[in-house]
């Protein structure tokens, strides 16, 4: 008998969702949604306000990943501005983005994922959390905790603030760093090195010993999209686009930001708040893509700092083209860690991080303007119009998450698809639904602009939308 | 076994960490930040370190289990207002929620023992009852004249070993 199988909430993601699985008459899984219940309206509710605030209050959108928002915001005020910002600007901002990064692929990767990973998909539910792998694992915890410390702290010493630092504004940046902070951020540097090799010997370690969530995991051919700089190299804050088919032909290169809608469409469905990107010439949904770690390691030839090249290139082993299998994200989320300490040690010594001109002034020179940035789960697309005294009149927010939203979707009918039998819901398929679209670390707070808390449904349906069975942690 | 911070050599004043949490724009629940800074501005004590934030984190848990006294300034929004409250916090037993942002302060004395193998050897919270938490960065007038009550519980913290549950009513 077709049943349907809700999991509401999803848990350990950033924000709350909801699954719904359909079975057919033969009692397999048939048909997955993955639903984002819950809407913000950020793109609506700035209009009229002076573009330039838009940085400040844009960041609002999430409290995770505050400063990609800042930095696609500010880089579309700055097209609105016709401005090219100071350069130890823009190495500033870089160096913050991937400080953000490192704490969020942190969070992403020990607190969220590795309960998974070090203490198995079946593990009692109680202990599976980071309490459970700071027990087992407290060197592993340790360096979990230190690394996000490292991240959010140098976030802190340049811009104030942990979370929503005020210091990133259209034309660069308010203030200079001095020599002290910088100094204090070097010196924290070789801890997280540390922190970050262990973590990767750790991964490897362990990989192993889920072959079957590697195969399952979202794991199928697509597109992948994402920056990258001259030569290829992998890049969070300024560079144009790029996109790879399944096979790493490049279908797309070297776009800029104005001309991001040109080639991306947004589809909707009626299930979820969360939009559908598509790649237009493709249409919906064939055109569909991924976006973040695993797409920006897919689409990047090299990283530019040594031991995350060193890395990168193991990486690129485990498949002759593009790496396809969504459980490698955790993967790619590591090799980000070490390739952002890297860069960043070397941002902070280069002789012109302390220069003082760091803001460049102007007002509208023109009524449109796009910014992109690479956010910890993908690429992030900020597009204002504005009028001639530079008031919002429209705004559209591409967000990661929105992204890979055809892809999670995939990859929870795949998961269900290998693990969900019969008429219940066990915890063991719930946990392994719910961790496949952990792969991606989606934030919906993000993607639909969500206020307040939605728990996470799992419901199994019959055809006739019956529901046979509901599962629901808050 | 919790072992205590290694103490600090005889004549060197105690380290104490005071962490003032709270949102400054949710009303009274920016008390504790208030406290925070009116300690930091009005009591010079040596060892002592004021943390502001909004949440008890994870990232928390080395500097806590590196302290002898720990001190959490707090709004509470079950307490009557105005209620200043100093109450020993003792590691938690079990934590079993999923833990990703947040924390209360006996399971950060958890996690500083599970992740250090240290605890401070006296940890307090010291409480103000909330009367108003909307969208505002001002302290309604009752909360607003408990702040030199909460100050003398600070005080008090930081010259001894923690004051038994007490709960005084502001006058």
């Amino acid at each position: 008998m077709a049943q349907t199988f809700t999991i509401d909430p999803v848990t350990r993601l950033e924000g709350h969702g909801r699954i719904t699985l359909k079975t057919n008459d033969a009692g397999e899984v048939s048909e997955a949604f993955f639903s984002v219940t819950q809407v913000r309206g950020f793109e609506k509710f700035c209009e009229g306000r002076p573009f330039y605030e838009m940085p400040a209050l844009m960041a609002r959108i999430c409290g995770i990943c505050p400063v990609s928002h800042l930095i696609a915001s500010a880089k579309a005020c700055e097209a609105i501005m016709s401005v090219n910002i100071p350069p130890t600007a823009a190495k500033l901002r870089r160096a913050l983005n991937l400080a953000q990064t490192i704490q969020s692929h942190a969070l992403s990767f020990f607190y969220l994922a590795s309960p998974d990973l070090l203490l198995g998909m079946d593990a009692d539910p109680a202990d599976r959390n980071i309490f459970g792998v700071v027990k087992t694992h407290p060197e592993l915890g340790r360096a979990g905790v230190g690394l996000r410390r490292f991240g959010q702290h140098m976030i802190e010493l340049l811009g104030r603030k942990r979370i929503h630092p005020g210091w990133v504004v259209a034309g660069g940046v308010t203030e200079p760093l001095d020599a002290v902070k910088r100094d204090e951020i070097l010196a924290l540097v070789p801890e997280a090195y540390a922190n970050a090799t262990m973590a990767l010997a750790a991964y490897k370690q362990i990989a192993g010993r889920f072959q079957d969530e590697v195969e399952s995991f979202a794991n199928f051919p697509s597109l992948f999209l994402g920056m990258v700089s001259e030569g290829g190299r992998l890049e969070f804050s300024d560079a144009k686009l790029r996109m790879i088919d399944a096979e790493g032909l490049v279908l797309v290169d070297n776009l800029d930001a104005a001309q991001f809608d040109q080639l991306i469409g947004e589809a909707v469905e009626p299930y979820s708040y969360m939009k559908f990107p598509y790649l237009k010439s493709l249409g919906y949904p064939r055109g569909t893509y991924r976006v973040g770690p695993l797409a920006r390691l897919n689409i990047a030839s090299h990283t530019g700092t040594p031991l995350a090249d060193a890395e990168l290139n193991e990486f690129k082993k485990l498949a002759k083209g593009p790496v396809l299998g969504s459980f490698h994200y955790h993967h790619a989320r590591l090799i980000e860690i070490l390739h952002g300490i890297e860069a960043i040690e070397q941002i902070l010594s280069d002789s012109s991080i302390l220069d003082k001109h760091v803001r460049a002034t102007a007002g509208v020179n023109r009524q449109e303007g796009a910014g992109i940035a690479e956010a910890p789960r993908g690429t992030l697309m900020h597009h204002y119009k504005v009028d001639e005294n530079g008031l919002m009149k429209w705004a559209n927010l591409v967000i990661a998450t929105g992204q890979n939203n055809n892809a999670m979707n995939k990859g929870v009918l795949q998961v269900a698809q290998r693990f969900v039998k019969g008429d219940k819901l066990t915890d063991g398929m719930m946990n392994r639904v719910e961790a496949v679209i952990r792969t991606f670390d989606p934030c919906l707070s993000c993607s639909t602009h969500a206020f307040g808390q939605m728990p996470l449904v799992c419901e199994l349906l019959a055809p006739d939308g019956t529901i046979l069975d509901e599962l629901r942690r808050s | 076994m919790t072992r205590a911070a290694k103490a600090q050599p005889a004549g060197q004043p105690r380290r104490t960490l005071l962490l003032a949490c709270g949102n400054t724009f949710r009303g009274d629940d920016g008390v504790g930040w208030c406290i925070g800074g009116a300690v930091e501005q009005q009591l010079h004590h040596a060892g002592l370190t004021v943390v502001l934030t909004r949440q008890l984190l994870p990232e928390h848990a080395e500097a806590v289990s590196a302290t002898d006294i720990v001190i959490f300034v707090d709004c509470s929004a079950v307490a009557p207002a105005g209620t200043v409250s100093t109450i020993p916090i003792q590691p938690a037993e079990s934590v079993s929620h999923a833990l990703t942002h947040h924390l209360d302060p006996g399971s950060l004395l958890r996690l500083a023992h599970e992740l250090y193998a240290r605890t401070p050897a006296h940890a307090v919270a010291i409480t103000v009852g909330g009367e108003s938490f909307e969208l505002t960065d001002r302290l309604s007038r009752t909360v607003k004249s408990a702040v030199p009550k909460a100050l003398e519980a600070v005080r008090s913290a930081l010259c001894g070993p923690p004051i038994p549950e007490t709960t005084a009513q502001v006058c």
